[in-house]
């Protein structure tokens, strides 16, 4: 990506239609991230024409190493560039606006019913759902992981395994914060991955 | 239950995840080891934001209102805002460092022991709903309905909904 990336586009909509624009993409993101991502796509790049697809490409990429929910990162991106700081605010305003509030009304609901007694044993058959698609949900973060490892060889996959491994011994002991644990993680893959790329130049 | 330390909770656990998600565990273990949320709260609020529009992440400003009413929502709204914006900073690294192995190396790391906790919390919320064969089974099923693809989870839920009443009447 160049710096020019960054830069405001020439044409900067007002932040009135930008509020409607994100607006727009939060109510009717229902079913999910991917939605959501074709939606900003389809308003971004061809609707709207901010920023070209190969631009979006990358900052799909570079939202993805941020911290935080990736979708999140995405929209601040695109909101920088379109307006500034802004941008930023109108973006995630919009976007944010619709399915907070739709969440905030589930969930006042939700606790209203919580106490009866049909809600509670219908909830124990709800909850072991949602642990199953959560374990899809798992799957899908670990399969990346998991095919980057393989095409690396088996000493990346045996590593990959004991890692994953002392994350959970790690997590059922707790002897550390499991911040703790997540950082000294993300060090020890720094650190190998750096050695492995030294290695292989030298090698 | 003290709302600053909440917010600064859920701030951190949402700095140290990428991906919706990925606060889950780290949340998970600072509330039930200070005494603030047992594993019901977390399960309902997963349930929810499963069911609600927008990108997937959200369950934890339905989680906020299940322990703290419309203060802890609107905490855990303002707490998954902020991180996202240091992408911007963010952006200018990877310009500079981007092709750096100790960068993709760090996330790497980071989400593999993401993958490792989770997994240790999914079963801790069985356990927390008890665990039997009809437990076992729904789970199950509810992860071979979403593999298909083709089901919507909210009719999945339903499912897992009637099949609870049945069970547990």
């Amino acid at each position: 990506m160049t710096t020019e990336a960054l830069t405001p586009s020439p044409s900067a909509p007002s932040l009135l239609s930008l509020l409607r624009v994100w607006f727009g993409i939060g109510l009717q993101s229902f079913g999910g991230g991917a939605v959501t991502r074709y939606l900003i796509w389809q308003a971004s790049v061809e609707r709207h024409g901010w920023l070209t697809d190969a631009e979006f490409t990358d900052y799909w990429a570079i939202a993805q190493i941020a911290p935080g929910i990736n979708l999140l990162a995405l929209t601040v991106l695109i909101g920088w560039r379109v307006a500034r700081a802004g941008g930023v605010a109108v973006c995630l305003l919009g976007l944010l606006l619709p399915s907070v509030a739709i969440t905030i009304a589930l969930t006042v609901i939700y606790a209203q019913v919580r106490g009866l007694a049909g809600v509670q044993s219908a909830l124990r058959g709800i909850i072991p759902a949602t642990v199953g698609i959560s374990a899809l949900l798992l799957w899908r973060l670990a399969a990346p992981l998991y095919a980057d490892s393989r095409r690396e060889g088996r000493a990346s996959l045996i590593l990959s395994g004991v890692g994953v491994g002392a994350a959970i011994v790690l997590s059922i002991y707790q002897p550390i914060p499991i911040f703790v644990t997540l950082i000294l993680a993300g060090m020890v893959g720094a650190l190998t991955h750096w050695l492995w790329a030294r290695g292989a130049r030298r090698g | 239950m003290d709302q600053l330390t909440l917010f600064l909770l859920f701030l951190k656990a949402s700095f140290l995840s990428t991906g919706g998600t990925g606060n889950l565990p780290i949340l998970y273990t600072d509330l039930i080891a200070r005494g603030w949320a047992t594993e019901r709260p977390f399960a309902e609020a997963l349930t929810i934001g499963q069911i609600t529009p927008g990108p997937t992440g959200l369950w934890v400003i339905s989680f906020g209102y299940l322990i703290d009413g419309v203060p802890g929502a609107l905490m855990a709204s303002v707490a998954i805002a902020i991180p996202p914006l240091s992408v911007l900073l963010i952006a200018v690294l990877y310009q500079r460092y981007g092709d750096h192995p100790a960068m993709s190396g760090f996330i790497r790391g980071l989400s593999l022991a993401v993958v490792g906790i989770f997994a240790v919390v999914l079963v801790d919320i069985l356990r927390g709903n008890g665990l039997d064969a009809g437990a076992l089974l729904i789970a199950a099923a509810a992860l071979g309905l979403a593999l298909t693809n083709r089901i919507p989870v909210i009719a999945i839920i339903g499912l897992a909904a009637i099949a609870g009443v049945i069970i547990y009447r």
